[in-house]
């Protein structure tokens, strides 16, 4: 080998390794967001929610849920008993999710005055749950096909790297025209999220205020969602969470919504 | 007076014996406090309802094993108190079997509102289909099993003493019109059924539920729990001319087999439920019948779907109930078509409910609606504003055209 192609070799390494390295950091809004998305939770998780609702006099209004969720390979099913206040006691909800793109949930309510479980439809996903300031899309997992993600810049935010990334629903109608999210580098955790109405105004924002690691899985324990426009919150708090403990796939059945929490 | 004072005495004794028991022993105790206030539209003005309610939930569960005890009472201004249990039962787990001991609510079926193959708890009809559908349902000593597998379930019931449908008071402004030439004179001697192991009833389900569709499948050999009104009739042997009647109430065997499914189509739950009545009894008017009764085969069955729109709740049912082989001179309808509809709206974060649910009979241009407001002034603390507006002067919901009301109901949960 002469000097001058050792030259040119050594040139095209110090070329070359720039560009190597862009190549492999420059990640897509998608990846972030089906990074987040596909983050390890468990195969199954059970904990006490409790909701805080706060309206922009300072009254409050808490509700309480005991939930149960479990991995079932290609669909996931979750139950839920309402715990307080006393009058929706006793009643639970159960839905079942699956991974086929487009295929809608399926959805159970037990009410206890009627006795009787009913079918209901998963369409509204942009009703709120409970009166809360989460819609029922805001709370489970919305699939990162259903927007066109952008990654927006990178910054700290919590003393903690975070990818900004803006995600614009594909349906026009959607209640949002746009959200913007930052998510934690490696830990792949949203920090925080902007909701933005249809007139482009900031509707609302997700302030994650706690999460732990649990069992090796990261976990969000405290979130608060404020609407800045009613300036209502919600301050929603997961305690007592157990994960990875063998939940009986009997216990996401309607013969566990009749029988409530035992 | 001093009775009355007596009973209450009881009932705060029981009462407080009982929360300290319940504190002693960490049960679940649950229930609420109702004030109900109804006033007649027509007429004077004169109250429909004045009603206080103390509901209370005792529940206790432990790894195999639970019990509930639901205590009620209704308290009247200047009549005598209602006191009674609404359920009492135990329950015992096993693996793939629940057992259920006890009186108990059972309830099947898809339909809101309307009853086809939920026929096993009978009717308090005291105050027509008013009251809270908890408060409807009577409570039946029984046995149910329920064997799980997956999904499916397959539940059978053992009820070894008939109760009947509870009918308003001859006084009340609720007891149904009746139809004769003539005053009857009811004869009740052939009203109860006695309690033997021959007279019970049996009942039994297979349900499942799939992410297509939820479906059951029933049948039941029972008592039907509303009374054949057997009639004998007194003619003047001179003139011909009918002197008078006697009704005699007596409940007829009755078998039935069923189902119901409910099903998401994009936005749309459908719902359908229907029964084939074997042999059940019908009045009729031919002369040559000697009791007035004859005994036909009857279909009952409801198309329903619901729907948002709006972020309005909708529902709508469509209810046939067809009698077959069909005589001409049977007082019923051999089609009677009725309608439910339900609309119901939140605002204020679930905290304010605006609903409209009516029945629409179909053969007599009748109906019966039912608007309401609910706000929940804090939680567990309710205030209802409704009104009960009958229509038509004829049929099931015309028959009450006088009995227009306005009603609060004023509720704390705890």
């Amino acid at each position: 080998m002469t000097i001058k192609k050792i030259q040119i070799l050594i040139m095209a390494m110090i070329i070359a390794v720039p560009i190597v390295s862009f190549a492999q950091k420059k990640i897509t809004g998608l990846q972030i967001i089906e990074n987040v998305y596909n983050r390890a939770t468990g195969n199954d998780m059970q904990g006490d929610l409790t909701m805080t609702l706060t309206n922009s006099r300072g009254d409050q209004r808490v509700r309480k849920i005991k939930q149960f969720i479990k991995d079932f390979g290609k669909m996931e099913k979750k139950i839920m008993f309402f715990v307080s206040p006393a009058d929706v006691r006793n009643t639970s909800f159960m839905n079942w999710s699956y991974d086929e793109a487009g295929k809608d949930d399926d959805q159970w309510i037990y009410l206890p005055a009627l006795k009787k479980v009913k079918r209901i439809s998963s369409e509204s996903k942009s009703d709120y749950f409970m009166g809360s300031d989460f819609t029922y899309d805001d709370l489970g997992d919305r699939h990162p096909i259903d927007d066109t993600h952008k990654l927006l810049r990178e910054e700290k935010v919590d003393g903690e790297d975070c990818y900004v990334v803006e995600s614009i629903p594909k349906d026009e109608d959607y209640m949002y025209s746009r959200t913007v999210s930052w998510i934690i580098k490696d830990k792949w955790i949203g920090l925080k999220k902007e909701f933005y109405d249809e007139d482009e105004e900031l509707l609302k924002t997700l302030t994650i205020k706690k999460y732990e690691k649990i069992k090796g899985y990261w976990t969000i324990l405290s979130s608060e969602m404020h609407n800045v426009q009613k300036d209502h919150t919600t301050k929603m708090e997961l305690a007592n969470v157990k994960l990875d403990t063998g939940i009986p796939a009997n216990k996401f059945t309607e013969r566990m919504m009749k029988r409530g929490i035992k | 007076m001093i009775k009355l004072y007596f009973k209450i005495s009881w009932v705060v004794f029981a009462l407080f014996i009982f929360i300290n028991v319940a504190q002693a022993q960490s049960l679940n105790w649950s229930g609420y406090a109702r004030n109900y206030t109804g006033m007649l539209l027509t007429g004077n003005k004169k109250y429909a309802i004045l009603q206080n309610t103390f509901n209370l939930n005792i529940e206790q569960s432990k790894d195999k094993v639970a019990f509930k005890v639901n205590p009620y009472i209704y308290q009247y201004p200047n009549q005598e108190m209602e006191i009674g249990l609404r359920e009492a039962y135990m329950d015992i787990y096993f693996n793939s079997v629940d057992l259920r001991i006890g009186k108990q609510q059972i309830i099947w079926g898809k339909a809101d509102g309307v009853f086809i193959t939920d026929i096993i708890s009978p009717k308090d009809l005291s105050e027509f289909l008013l009251r809270d559908f908890d408060e409807i349902r009577i409570g039946i000593t029984s046995l149910k099993a329920d064997y799980f597998l997956g999904d499916n379930t397959f539940e059978f019931v053992w009820a070894p003493y008939f109760t009947s449908t509870q009918m308003p008071d001859e006084n009340s402004i609720w007891f149904p019109q009746l139809d004769f030439p003539v005053s009857p004179v009811f004869d009740y001697s052939q009203k109860e059924v006695a309690a033997t192991l021959e007279n019970s009833e049996v009942f039994a389900k297979f349900s499942a539920i799939t992410s297509a569709i939820d479906f059951e499948i029933m049948a039941g050999y029972m008592w039907d729990d509303d009374p054949t009104m057997h009639i004998s009739k007194t003619i003047n042997p001179q003139t011909h001319q009918l002197t008078g009647l006697t009704v005699t109430p007596r409940h007829h065997r009755l078998g039935l087999a069923g189902g119901s499914f409910s099903s998401t189509l994009g936005g749309f739950v459908l719902r359908g439920e229907g029964a084939y009545y074997n042999g059940k009894y019908f009045n009729s008017e031919d002369s040559t019948l000697t009791d007035g009764t004859v005994k036909k085969n009857y279909l009952h069955y409801l198309l329903g779907v619901d729907y948002t729109l709006w972020n309005i709740r909708l529902s709508f049912q469509f209810i046939q109930q067809a009698i077959l082989d069909y005589e001409n001179l049977i007082k019923n309808d051999e089609f009677e078509n009725t309608m439910t509809v339900l609309a119901s709206k939140d605002f204020l974060r679930e905290t304010l409910r605006l609903e409209l649910f009516s029945y629409i009979g179909l053969n007599n241009s009748d109906a019966l609606i039912r608007p309401k407001i609910t706000y929940d002034l804090a939680d567990g603390f309710e205030l209802l504003l409704g009104a009960n507006i009958f229509l038509g002067s004829e049929g099931r919901f015309g028959q009450y055209d006088d009995n227009d009301m306005v009603y609060t109901k004023i509720k704390y949960s705890f």
